[in-house]
């Protein structure tokens, strides 16, 4: 029960290629890791796959149904959700505000609440005036009451104390385990190897590696050599 | 004296106007981001076809009933062409389409209307609703500041305790966030076109009689209207309402002083150009503390 695939694809910027030919896939209850270093393309990878940027070739299927050709409020409705690089919260508008735009079709704000009650006392502060980790801990819960079948996730550990890191983690781990495909995109990789199951490693806008994450924990020179392209 | 308090009386409706269209002005730049040049125009097409139809012997309220739906589907198709093929330009990109838009639209209305061809604009609202020192307050410059209070008082309540209001401040602080969470951006934009539209329609079908109904002058009645949306900076509902009133008053009284009665269409721009030189006092201000 594959729930995203994405095949062969190609995503340009500036008329030059900066995802090419690329596989990946996501199965529900499971946390596949990208990783790369900077610049390797994997924020373009993401917002080809939730249509933030147009996509030149390949397909992007979620249970079989291909989106790659349609617009960011399609996907959402298809069941893809997408938490950007940089906390997009809405920073005029309050935490429960930021919660109840994305409450559509039976969602409930309880569930929010529930994976992170450091939310519920910030309730009416103006989102701009939360904290990083909390700003991250908002996009995370938004996105998850549009009720998506897979959740992609860019960089939320930038900026962010250890403590913290190791907090969203841990929910994130468990919406998997609630059965939530999840593709999680980080720099840091010993963590997100540490609770995610398939790991790929970008270099150059392409897949260098296809693995276990335990695996490629455990082999610190293996992930060091891919990273640097030795 | 009583000379110059009839003539700034007299400007009331006019202020009332400029005040109408200029919080539409602040409406659709607060929620779509887009200066709008051609504000004016939508509701000076949806008037044209109240005149139009009235002209041909229409009966009167369905007429400007026909005049707001038109002006509501200008709106939309403005809006259209600004969501579809301008959404991701900047912000100054926008407004230069607009201005452009505005042109070809007061080609085509002036071509249509028959260009400086007198026009027979009904009176929706004729008399006075009271006196005041002295001076007839007329029944329509009651009208056009009630309804430019009336639209401030329902953006707010819409935007602050509806949903579609708050997906529509969701919209204007991020677009891109708010379409990945599936809201229907695209239709939502067009909503706020149509409802300016609307709004633009009827305070222009108010106005017309007073001044010449020709196309182009209505059109351009876009200037003072972002002259008042400037004094409230594109944020303020309340002060671009009091700034277009203001701006009809010292209009009329000008009118009424024969020395400067003709730089009279002048005002708006010197009052553009204080609240930039005031702004930017303050901004120097800030930066120097
Ligand atoms: N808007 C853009 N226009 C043109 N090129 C871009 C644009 N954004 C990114 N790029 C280029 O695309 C390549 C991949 O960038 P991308 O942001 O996807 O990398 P990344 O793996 O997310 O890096 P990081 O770890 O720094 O977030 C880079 O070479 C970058 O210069
Ligand atoms: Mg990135």
């Amino acid at each position: 029960m594959s729930k995203l695939v994405v095949s062969n694809l190609s995503i340009n910027r500036a008329e030059l290629p900066v995802v090419s030919s690329l596989d990946i896939s996501v199965e529900s209850g499971a946390i596949s890791v990208v990783l790369g270093a900077n610049g390797a393309g994997k924020t373009t990878l993401l917002e080809g796959l939730s249509g933030i940027i147009p996509v030149a070739g390949g397909s992007i299927a979620i249970d079989g149904r291909d989106i790659h050709k349609a617009r960011p409020g399609v996907r959402s409705r298809e069941g893809l959700a997408h938490v950007e690089q940089g906390r997009t919260v809405f920073r005029q508008l309050t935490t429960e505000e930021n919660l109840k735009v994305s409450l559509h079709s039976g969602a409930d704000l309880a569930e929010a609440y529930a994976l992170f009650p450091e939310l519920v006392q910030r309730r009416t502060v103006r989102a701009s005036l939360l904290s990083g980790g909390e700003q991250q801990m908002l996009v995370i819960a938004r996105a998850l009451l549009t009720r998506p079948k897979v959740l992609l996730i860019d960089e939320m550990s930038a900026g962010l104390a250890p403590v913290i890191v190791t907090r969203l983690m841990s929910a994130v781990r468990k919406l998997a385990d609630n059965g939530l495909a999840v593709l999680l995109v980080e720099q840091f990789a010993a963590l997100a190897l540490s609770i995610g199951n398939r790991a790929y490693v970008m270099r150059r806008g392409r897949v260098v590696h296809d693995g276990d994450c335990m695996k490629l924990l455990k082999s610190p020179d293996e992930l060091h050599r891919l990273y640097l392209g030795g | 004296m009583n000379a110059l308090l009839t003539s700034a009386v007299a400007g009331l409706t006019a202020g009332g106007t400029y005040a109408l269209l200029g919080v539409c002005a602040v409406f659709t730049y607060r929620l779509v981001a887009v200066v709008n040049f051609t504000g004016a125009a939508i509701g000076t097409a949806g008037t044209f076809v109240l005149i139009a139809l009235y002209e041909a012997g229409f009966p009167i309220w369905p007429s400007v009933v026909a005049g707001i739906a038109a002006g509501t589907m200008v709106g939309v198709a403005i809006g259209t062409i600004m969501t579809r093929w301008f959404g991701e330009a900047s912000a100054s990109t926008k407004a230069a389409v607009t201005v452009a838009l505005l042109v070809g639209i007061i080609a085509i209305g002036l071509r249509l209307t028959g260009g400086q061809h007198p026009h027979n604009m009904p009176e929706l609202f004729p008399g006075s609703a009271f006196r005041m020192a002295g001076v007839e307050v007329t029944i329509a410059s009651v009208l056009t500041i009630g309804l430019a209070a009336l639209f401030t008082v329902l953006a707010d309540l819409f935007l602050n305790t509806t949903k579609v209001g708050l997906n529509l401040r969701a919209l204007a602080d991020r677009p891109m966030a708010a379409e990945l969470l599936g809201i229907r951006v695209q239709l939502l934009s067009l909503l706020v076109w149509g409802m300016t539209g609307a709004f633009t329609t009827f305070a222009l079908m108010i106005i017309a009689p007073q001044r010449s109904p020709n196309f182009m002058t209505l059109s351009l009645l876009v200037v003072p209207a972002l002259a008042a949306a400037l004094v409230g900076l594109f944020r303020s509902f309340w002060r671009t309402l009091a700034g277009g009133i203001v701006l009809g008053l010292v209009e009329g009284m000008a009118s009424s002083v024969d020395s400067i009665s003709q730089y009279r269409s002048a005002i708006p721009f010197l009052v553009v150009l204080a609240v930039l030189l005031w702004s930017q006092r303050e901004a120097r201000w800030d930066e120097a503390r």
